[in-house]
This record gives structure tokens, C-alpha cells and sequence, in this order.
């Protein structure tokens, strides 16, 4: 099998790279395309005027941005209204988002330790919810649990009050919003990144050839021989 | 060692200017050519494949079955007598490669004495008069016993027979290599795709009064075959989600672009919010913060802006004030790129004598090229309208002409810094690089399996925002 692999130089390579035809534009759109799903709204705004690459709706993004600071710094309650602002049908049709935002409200709650209110959130708000659908029941009392515990911060539970534990609800929120405003929740740029690798992949069952495997550099490596 | 030599033959200077000025020259010709549509389709170079449209009636197998007028029917009129006396047709032409599926379908009408109808695929060796299936390189499904035949010599159980009434299609899926065959719009199964090189499609028949036709897609499929695409689609882009890269490894790469291009102040924003995030995303080698790229950058932005402003002499100035090693020969691709742009800019200014005295000034010396030749009739065709900017040539009058020459001397500023090892790697950006390998890889899995299956295309993954 390995006599059969096709041996492709360097030399070679690179001259079938510089043939490839390739536009700037091309470049700068992907590049705005990952400033602006990434959310880096100032940042999209001076690169679209240093490069003059199409205007963009940056006013989507902060409003975006914003819903997912308010979940980052634990602000819930304020994130859901901004969501319902945005667009009440995000909420309305993800009942699982809808849940998990209530769930780190609770999470929230307790932390702070509001537990009187706290309780009173849980039972009105998220228990008939638990009962609608059996996984919501399982992290609500997962949820619950961290009543049980004096020392909350080290509890078999205490996962949930970890910083992560926000981001995921954040990235959730702003996953859901993107596909409400139809942008793909993903920037395009780690896709092609993806696509270098299982393009490498696939060709190497077939050739040896310079490839790139550092992000950093993105030099090409000699083939193995 | 041949590496040292054409570095040496060629100064990196000139390899990066002739770079550029490739690039002009392919602007100059696709958009000459279509000015409202842009280059996409000269790109890449998609010439129209030719499909089957009929089945080939010069070749069809010596007067066993007869072709309808419509070339798009056969039938078998005679009682058949040997197993040499089969009657198969092969369409007009090879089956398109350059996509992800081809699918043709047949109906049989009629199912005859006995029932031998197939459906597959033969190449143009094959010898006609057998069963697609029954001799090497060729593949068919069988009618009668609902066998896949491959050229094996014997069949394997595959699915269902089909009859009168029964619609069944046969197809390529060349991003799996496979043939895939359906029944009645219902997929049957699909098989590894030994034959290489293009393949034919094939219908035969093969006892008295058969009968089929054959849709080559003038009538619409049976089979769902946008839908079948669509979930081949997901199957293939499910694996590329699996791949994981380093998290914030595309974050390094979006920085490197703006150091490479001298976006200093889109490159500071981005390392601010790039701190603000929760959590924060390292600023570290991994992520591409290489000290290279950060080389004379704000000087790059100084100079890119002032030709992004149509401010050329004073760019040469400052050129000669900073890097005067970068103008110092007069004849250069650079001088050419920048002089150009002068010219260029006098014509926007509706100063066309000036541009005129300015023309014969600069461009006689670099007659030394063909590339510098064609592209001076560019610029100087500017002066033969009265409109420039809906001209042929009023591409030259658009930002993209200025951006351009702004990356070249960018480019060619990145290769003074005197830690550059390899100056011919300034050409490109990181992101630019990794297109271009993902795009040579397609090609070369593309040549390597007989030019079959798609080409990269980076104005798809551009193109594909909408969910659908």
C-alpha cells in the first residue's frame, strides 16, 4: 500500500499553491465574519473602515453582546428581558434555553444567598416546569441539591456555581439568538480550518505532501518520505 | 539545495512585486471580460461539464435491442438465445465528475419474457452485449434477482427484483466513491466504486419485448435526489465538525491577518476585547502572536493608509524616508505598482493632460515585460472614455485596485525586517495560506482519484450564512 502513495515535493507544492486564484475580499469578509459572530462589535466597526469590507447590522451584535454579559456577570433576570426585547420568540420556542436561564437564575439566587426567595423561585417558576418534562426534573433537583449543603462551595453539586456554569447558559443565549436573526452560530473561519484538516486527512491516505499542522506559523512541513 | 538556487536567482523583492503584479494582471483580465458579474466564475475554472442527455445510438449493441426514436427508450424485440445476445446501451456521454452525485433513472415499461433488465454503469471499453456487471470494471443492478453484479463473475444478494411499473435509479456518489443504486424513490444500497476513470451509464435488456426508459434528468426523479444530497452533505459535514482545533487557535489567525496586513488599529481593538472576554484568550505564541508580523507595524498602516487616500508621492516619500532600499531601484515592480496608481489617481482627479505628461514620464522605463506592458494599455485606456468608471477598465478606479498595490508594499516592507528567514513567506497571510492549502488539497485528492468530486470553493463557506 505505502509504494502506491504518490510523493509530492515541495517544490511542486508550492507552485500549485501560488496558482491558486484568491481574492482579498474573500479574506476580509471572513475575517468580519468571525469579528461580528464572535461579537467584537468596535472591533468589526474599525476593521470595516481600515478595509472598507461590506457594512455589516452591528447593532444586532450588541444587543447580543449584551444579553450574554448580563448571563456572564449573572445578571439572568435582565437577560431574559432583553432577550423577549430582542425577539420574545426565542424564548417562547427553546423551552430548554428558556429552562436553563431560569436554572441559573435559581443558581444565581443562591449564590447570593437570597434563600427565601430563592425557594419561593424554585417552587413557582421552575417545579411545574420540571414536572412538564422528565430531564428538566432531574436538573432541577440536581438544582435543589445546593440547598442541602451549609457550605455550598463544596458540595457534590458545586459545579453549578462555577464561572463555567455561566458561560454555558451564555453561549446558549447567544447561539439561540444568532439562529433567531438567521447567522450561522459559528464563525466561518474554524469551519475552514476544519475542512484543512480533513482535507489533509483524506489526501494523505493518497499522497505524501508538505502539510500544515502548526496554527501558529501555518508553514508547510517537508513530506514524511 | 534547489531551494538556495532559485532564491538566489530571483531577489525575494522582485518574486513579491511579480506576485502582485500577477495578481493585477488576472483582475485585469476576468473583470475586462465581465465587469457587472465579477471574477467568480473565472476563478475556478468551471467549464460546464458535458452530461448525458440520450443514449448513443451508433454504439448500441449490434441490433439486439432497438433504440426508440426519442433516444430515450429501448426495447427488446427478439426471443434472446444465447447469453452473448444481450441488449445494452450506453448514453451518449460519460457520467459528469466534477460534483458530489450523479443520478439517472430508467422505467421499465415493459418486463418482457423474462424480466433481465439492468441498470449501472459500464465504462467506454466495455463490450457490449453483456450485462452491465458480468465483465470487469463495469457494475449493475439486476431486475430479475435484485443482485448487484461488479465483475466478479458472480452477483450478491443487494435488494429487491424490479418489474413492470418500477422506476429505479442509478447513481454516483463521488465524495464517498461510491454507486448507488434506488427503487421506486427508495433508496436500495450502495457499493464501494472500484472503476476508475469515467463511467457510462447503462441499461439493458434482455429477453423478448423489454422495455424501458430513461430519464437523464429532462423529467424529474422519483427519487429525492436534493434530498439525498442534502443528508450526504450533513454525514460529511458532521465529521468536519468533529475535528476539534486549539479554542482560540482561529482568534490567532484572524490577529496574524491584521498584522500581516498592517490593520494596527482593527489589531488593537481586537487585543482589548480579546481581554475583556470571559475568559480571557491568551496572547501567546500558540495563538499566533509572532514577532515577525509585528514588524514596522504601525509604518505599515502610515504608508497602506496613504495609499488607500490615493496619497502616492507621498508614499514614495515616505517610502524613501523609511525604507529607501524599497524604491531605490526605479525600475522595480513596486516603482511600477506605485506609479500606476499615481496615474490612476490623476485620472479620478479628472486630470488627464497631467496624466498624460505624467504616463510618458514614468512608464517608458519599465518596457521590459510583457505583464508591464498589458497593464500600462490598461491604465492608459482609462483616458479613452468619457466615463472611466463604467469602462471596461474602471476596475482600476475601484478600492480594491488600491488595496492591491497597498499589500504589495505592505509585503514588501514585511520582507526588510532583517530577522525574516524565508522573505518569499511575506507574500502571505496565515489565513491566505490555509486557503491556499485547502484548496490545493481538494485538487490534488480530486487528480489523484481521476479527476472526479468537487473543488474546494471558498465563496460557498462565504455564501452559506442562511440557515435553510
Amino acid at each position: 500500500m505505502a509504494s502506491s502513495k504518490k510523493v509530492i515535493t515541495r517544490e511542486e507544492w508550492e507552485k500549485m499553491l501560488c496558482s491558486v486564484k484568491m481574492r482579498k475580499e474573500d479574506m476580509n469578509k471572513l475575517v468580519m465574519n468571525f469579528l461580528v459572530t464572535e461579537g467584537f462589535v468596535e472591533v468589526a466597526e474599525k476593521f470595516q473602515l481600515e478595509t472598507g469590507t461590506e457594512h455589516i447590522d452591528l447593532a444586532t451584535i450588541t444587543d447580543r453582546m449584551a444579553v450574554k454579559r448580563a448571563v456572564q456577570s449573572g445578571n439572568v433576570e435582565d437577560a431574559i428581558e432583553k432577550v423577549n426585547d430582542l425577539n420574545p420568540e426565542i424564548l417562547d420556542t427553546n423551552p430548554l434555553l428558556f429552562f436553563h436561564l431560569q436554572q441559573q437564575r435559581l443558581i444565581e439566587l443562591i449564590r447570593n444567598g437570597k434563600i427565601k426567595e430563592a425557594l419561593e423561585f424554585a417552587q413557582e417558576e421552575l417545579a411545574p416546569r420540571g414536572e412538564e418534562n422528565h430531564c428538566f426534573l432531574e436538573e432541577l433537583e440536581r438544582t435543589v441539591a445546593l440547598f442541602a449543603f451549609e457550605d455550598v462551595s463544596n458540595c457534590p453539586v458545586s459545579d453549578l456555581l462555577d464561572i463555567s456554569q455561566r458561560l454555558k447558559t451564555a453561549s446558549e443565549v447567544n447561539a439561540a439568538i444568532l439562529t433567531s436573526q438567521s447567522h450561522e452560530k459559528d464563525p466561518k473561519l474554524p469551519h475552514l480550518m476544519k475542512i484543512l484538516i480533513w482535507a489533509q486527512n483524506h489526501l494523505d491516505e493518497m499522497a505524501s505532501y508538505p502539510r500544515i499542522t502548526d496554527w501558529s506559523t501555518t508553514t508547510l512541513e517537508d513530506p514524511s518520505l | 539545495m534547489s531551494e538556495a538556487t532559485s532564491q538566489s536567482e530571483i531577489p525575494a523583492k522582485d518574486s513579491i512585486g511579480d506576485y502582485f503584479l500577477d495578481l493585477w494582471c488576472h483582475t485585469s483580465k476576468t473583470l475586462a471580460l465581465k465587469p457587472e458579474t465579477g471574477a467568480e466564475s473565472e476563478l475556478y475554472d468551471d467549464e460546464e461539464e458535458e452530461q448525458p442527455t440520450a443514449l448513443d445510438t451508433l454504439n448500441s449493441s449490434g441490433g439486439f435491442s432497438v433504440v426508440g426514436p426519442d433516444k430515450l427508450s429501448l426495447l427488446y424485440p427478439n426471443v434472446n438465445l444465447h447469453r452473448h445476445d444481450v441488449g445494452v446501451v450506453q448514453a451518449n456521454h460519460s457520467a459528469p465528475l466534477k460534483r458530489m452525485l450523479y443520478y439517472f433513472e430508467i422505467y421499465v415499461k415493459n418486463a418482457g419474457a423474462k424480466g433481465q433488465i439492468a441498470i449501472g454503469f459500464t465504462t467506454s471499453a466495455f463490450k457490449v452485449r453483456r450485462q452491465p456487471g458480468w465483465e470487469a470494471n463495469s457494475c449493475g443492478y439486476h431486475g430479475v434477482d435484485g443482485f448487484l453484479y461488479r465483475g466478479h463473475g458472480k452477483g450478491e444478494a443487494f435488494g429487491p427484483t424490479f418489474t413492470a411499473g418500477d422506476t429505479v435509479g442509478g447513481g454516483i456518489n463521488y465524495a464517498m466513491q461510491e454507486f448507488f443504486f434506488t427503487k421506486n424513490g427508495v433508496l436500495v444500497g450502495s457499493v464501494y466504486k472500484e472503476v476508475k476513470g469515467p463511467v457510462f451509464p447503462t441499461v439493458a435488456v434482455h429477453s423478448q419485448n423489454e422495455e424501458v426508459t430513461v430519464n437523464f434528468g429532462q423529467d424529474p426523479f422519483v427519487f429525492d435526489l436534493k434530498a439525498y444530497e442534502a443528508e450526504q452533505r450533513a454525514k460529511q459535514q458532521v465529521k468536519i465538525d468533529n475535528i476539534s482545533i486549539p479554542p482560540d487557535a482561529s482568534y490567532g489567525i484572524v490577529r496574524s491577518y491584521l498584522q500581516h496586513n498592517g490593520y494596527e488599529e482593527t489589531l488593537k481593538l481586537l487585543d482589548i476585547a480579546g481581554q475583556s472576554t470571559v475568559p480571557p484568550i491568551s496572547v501567546a505564541p500558540e495563538n499566533g502572536v509572532s514577532e515577525e508580523e509585528m514588524y514596522a507595524l504601525s509604518e505599515r498602516k502610515t504608508i497602506r493608509q496613504l495609499i488607500k487616500s490615493g496619497k502616492i508621492d507621498e508614499t514614495f516619500s515616505t517610502l524613501g524616508k523609511w525604507y529607501p532600499q524599497i524604491i531605490e531601484d526605479g525600475t522595480s515592480t513596486i516603482c511600477f505598482l506605485l506609479h500606476c496608481q499615481k496615474f490612476i489617481e490623476l485620472v479620478r482627479d479628472g486630470k488627464l493632460e497631467e496624466a498624460v505628461l505624467y504616463g510618458r514620464r514614468e512608464f517608458d522605463k519599465f518596457k521590459k515585460s510583457s505583464a508591464f506592458d498589458d497593464l500600462v494599455k490598461d491604465c492608459a485606456a482609462l483616458l479613452a472614455y468619457d466615463q472611466p468608471s463604467k469602462s471596461s477598465v474602471g476596475y482600476l478606479l475601484g478600492d480594491s485596485q488600491k488595496e492591491l498595490v497597498a499589500d504589495a508594499v505592505n509585503a514588501i516592507i514585511l520582507s526588510t525586517n532583517p530577522n525574516v528567514k524565508d522573505p518569499s513567506l511575506c507574500k502571505h497571510s496565515s489565513l491566505e495560506r490555509i486557503i491556499r492549502q485547502v484548496t490545493v488539497c481538494f485538487l490534488e485528492k480530486m487528480s489523484l482519484n481521476g479527476d472526479q468530486g468537487e473543488a474546494f470553493r471558498l465563496s460557498r463557506i462565504l455564501k452559506s450564512s442562511k440557515k435553510s
